[in-house]
């Protein structure tokens, strides 16, 4: 019985010694410091810094590649990369904020920017733009949008590129049912009810129902109503009945044009469907291109930007740009402004969008000859720089813009496909959010 | 004051129904009246694992709703180029661990809850069953914070005790209903014997409870496998994220690869499977026998 109780004793201890030393030989990490209270400091402008990469795994190669030139080019610092999946981006963004570990640069879109900029995370771009030769290198439209998303006193984002609504339509199908490319909104409708046949689960549109359906609603509703501002004087414009209306027509096609199911259609879902079923078109943006060529292959489909009014008036909702922010947490700004400037050179930042297949913020890389060969980029880059093309500015500065164009509003906009909700009683609930919201934002500023 | 709780009498035990009567109800059955309604659930059941294998497995671009001709070049990008085979290592050791880890704990937790009495007993029951309502997205600045402090922040072993600590509750709640249907007096015949009181649990105790520490050890690893928040929150490097993680990084915000996606899935269930087809057995008696006679 005694050897029994040594026995006993020993596993005991080999137990409490396993435990410790699987902590201790895990515990090698490091203290996440730098949260949005760390003023931070210039530093020498060498060592490391670490980027957070808001949009990781798909653009994994190509940020991999941009920091291999920039140590080339920079043999005193190094870059640790860090892919973030892009839906938890704005959480991992909130949790460094509050708790620590903030990166010295990272990708921040417009979408999140004022959130992530009211913390008072981010360093303030201007003064050190002024003096950057990338200066007069970047599309000032895109700057604009930066700035305005930022809350309009500083800018807080340097863009690297601009996606753009796009309407992909099936060439094979529209050819064989003899209709020209929906290049309006009257083609466009003209088209979807005659590619329709439910009976042969052939279906002229998919319409975005759930996760992120109100941008292509709103995109939908002012690019037929021809409104082009968003605010008229403190009170947006989203409920003016030439809105209601054209947003009327819009959710109409559903189940006569397109599948049932897009109720819950996130992007997933809708390009997923739309790459493997007989559906005429789809309203989404640059980002897909990829994935319809692979799976469709380059004969069978176009990208155009979405349809004008008959008389060619083309007005579009800004569209979310992509763009790299300098932490004020970060111990060495020198460096993680260095590598701002390196990604959005020429050479680079055409690299970054031609993988990305979106529209580069570098005029230059806007030239190059890849864009020309792409037609969908190409298209879009014309649209969104034309002349006559009217922008409606989406308030991306509005701290809470995230939750009443999503969590709140999502929903309702079910409601409004599955017939419980009107248009207008979607649009009036959705523009007193939006009043209020302005509001508070304008005490604040 | 902790005290021992009294032994309690030896649980009444029923006599089992004649198998001879079960047989013969099984046989008044019709056999369609079982195998159809079933067929339909398994049908509900693998669709979706159809269309992921159909996904994995066919080339990118075809539209067959069968999967052939078969490629595993959606495999292949995954492991390599997408480095699932480093998430699948990361996943394998948060896993393990947490399951011992887990395992261990509740095992002295659950002992102590169902052998000894002490002041406030009721009111540790209830918290450890109201921590079980708390989301652990709530919880995310203050563990951060923490393993900030013991410099734990891109280490695994943030992960694996965060999620240690997460399973602990149910676990520690579930052992002490197993323990507690060891009858007290065997162990009081080991001390007879000679035996002190670990030694008695290792010997007489312990080996009964197999099936509830095989409920609650795969519940742990499972969990721990499944589990996306804190490996995203609590790991930066690349090398030492988690399948979860790698699975989200195959959407991006407006591209998602669907073939990369499905076999990334496969290669995340297939561990998660085989588990489950071992262990099935004992993972129901463990939770029946934890459930009914805690």
């Amino acid at each position: 019985m005694k050897s029994s109780i040594r026995r006993s004793r020993r596993a005991a201890v080999a137990v409490a010694l396993g435990s410790v030393l699987a902590l201790t030989a895990t515990a090698c990490g490091d203290d996440g410091s730098g949260s949005a209270g760390d003023k931070g400091n210039e530093g020498s402008g060498k060592g490391t810094i670490t980027f957070w990469d808001n949009n990781g795994g798909v653009r994994t190669d190509v940020w991999k590649q941009i920091i291999a030139d920039f140590e080339k080019q920079n043999p005193g610092i190094k870059v640790e990369y860090v892919g973030i999946p892009a839906a938890s981006a704005q959480s991992k963004y909130d949790t460094a904020i509050q708790g620590g570990g903030l990166p010295d640069v990272g990708g921040v879109g417009t979408a999140m920017l004022a959130e992530v900029a009211v913390q008072g995370a981010l360093e303030p771009l201007d003064s050190r733009l002024a003096k950057s030769s990338l200066k007069s290198k970047l599309n000032q439209k895109l700057l604009d949008n930066s700035r305005a998303a930022g809350g309009g006193d500083q800018l807080y984002q340097i863009p690297t590129s601009s996606n753009n609504g796009v309407l992909w339509y099936r060439t094979d199908l529209f050819e064989k049912a003899g209709l020209d490319a929906p290049t309006t909104w009257t083609k466009f409708y003209q088209a979807a009810d005659k590619l329709t046949d439910k009976g042969k689960n052939e279906f002229g549109f998919t319409i975005r129902g759930g996760e992120g359906s109100i941008a292509p609603a709103l995109d939908a509703a002012y690019s037929q109503s021809g409104i082009t501002s968003f605010w008229n004087g403190d009170k947006t414009t989203v409920n003016d009945p030439k809105n209601v209306a054209a947003l009327e027509k819009y959710v109409a096609l559903y189940k006569k044009d397109t599948p049932s199911a897009d109720v819950n259609n996130d992007f997933t879902k809708m390009v997923a469907q739309w790459d493997s079923g007989t559906i005429g078109m789809l309203s989404h943006n640059l980002g897909s291109y990829q994935d319809h060529l692979k799976a469709l292959g380059a004969d069978r489909f176009r990208g155009l930007p979405n349809p004008t009014q008959d008389d060619g008036t083309r007005v579009q909702i800004s569209n979310p740009v992509d763009g790299l922010s300098v932490f004020k947490s970060s111990k060495n700004k020198a460096a993680a402004w260095k590598f701002v400037e390196f990604a959005l050179s020429h050479e680079e930042n055409s690299k970054f969008n031609e993988s990305a297949g979106q529209i580069p913020a570098n005029t230059e890389a806007a030239s190059d000859a890849w864009v020309q060969r792409a037609e969908p980029t190409k298209l879009a880059a014309e649209a969104l720089n034309g002349a006559g093309t009217k922008i409606v500015q989406l308030p991306y500065y509005l701290p809470d813009w995230n939750t009443i164009s999503k969590a709140d509003n999502e929903p309702n906009f079910q409601k409004v496909l599955l017939g419980k909700m009107t248009a207008k009683e979607f649009l009036d609930t959705l523009a007193d959010q939006l009043d209020k919201a302005q509001a508070d934002w304008k005490k604040n500023h | 004051m902790i005290t021992e709780i009294a032994p309690t009498a030896e649980p009444v035990v029923t006599r089992p129904a004649r198998p001879g009567k079960r047989r013969r109800a099984w046989d008044e059955v019709p056999r369609w009246q079982i195998y159809l309604p079933l067929g339909i659930y398994l049908l509900f059941t693998l669709v979706p694992f159809y269309w992921i294998l159909l996904f994995a497995v066919r080339p990118a671009g075809s539209t067959s709703l069968l999967p052939w001709p078969a490629t595993s070049e959606h495999f292949q990008k995954v492991w390599t180029e997408r480095s699932f085979g480093t998430y699948f290592t990361n996943s394998v050791y948060v896993g393990v661990a947490t399951l011992v880890l887990t395992t261990v704990v509740a095992l002295a937790g659950g002992y102590a809850l169902a052998r000894f009495d002490f002041r406030l007993k009721r009111g540790f029951m209830l918290a450890l069953l109201c921590s079980q309502f708390v989301p652990g997205a709530l919880l995310l600045v203050p563990l951060f914070q923490i393993f900030a402090n013991l410099r734990m922040i891109n280490s695994l072993g943030s992960v694996v005790v965060a999620e240690t600590v997460f399973q602990l509750p149910l676990s520690m709640i579930l052992i002490s209903g197993f323990i507690r249907n060891v009858p007290y007096s065997l162990e009081e015949a080991a001390w007879v014997d000679g035996c002190n009181r670990l030694t008695a649990f290792r010997i007489v105790v312990l080996p009964m409870l197999r099936p509830g520490l095989v409920a609650v050890g795969s519940f742990a690893f499972v969990h721990a496998w499944n589990h996306f928040l804190f490996a995203l929150m609590f790991l930066s490097d690349q090398s030492k994220q988690t399948i979860p993680v790698g699975l989200n990084t195959l959407m991006s915000s407006d591209s998602v690869d669907l073939g990369a996606l499905a076999a990334g899935g496969i290669i995340a269930a297939v561990p998660v499977v085989i588990v489950f087809a071992f262990i099935q057995k004992w993972l129901i008696t463990g939770f029946s026998a934890g459930a009914v006679k805690g």
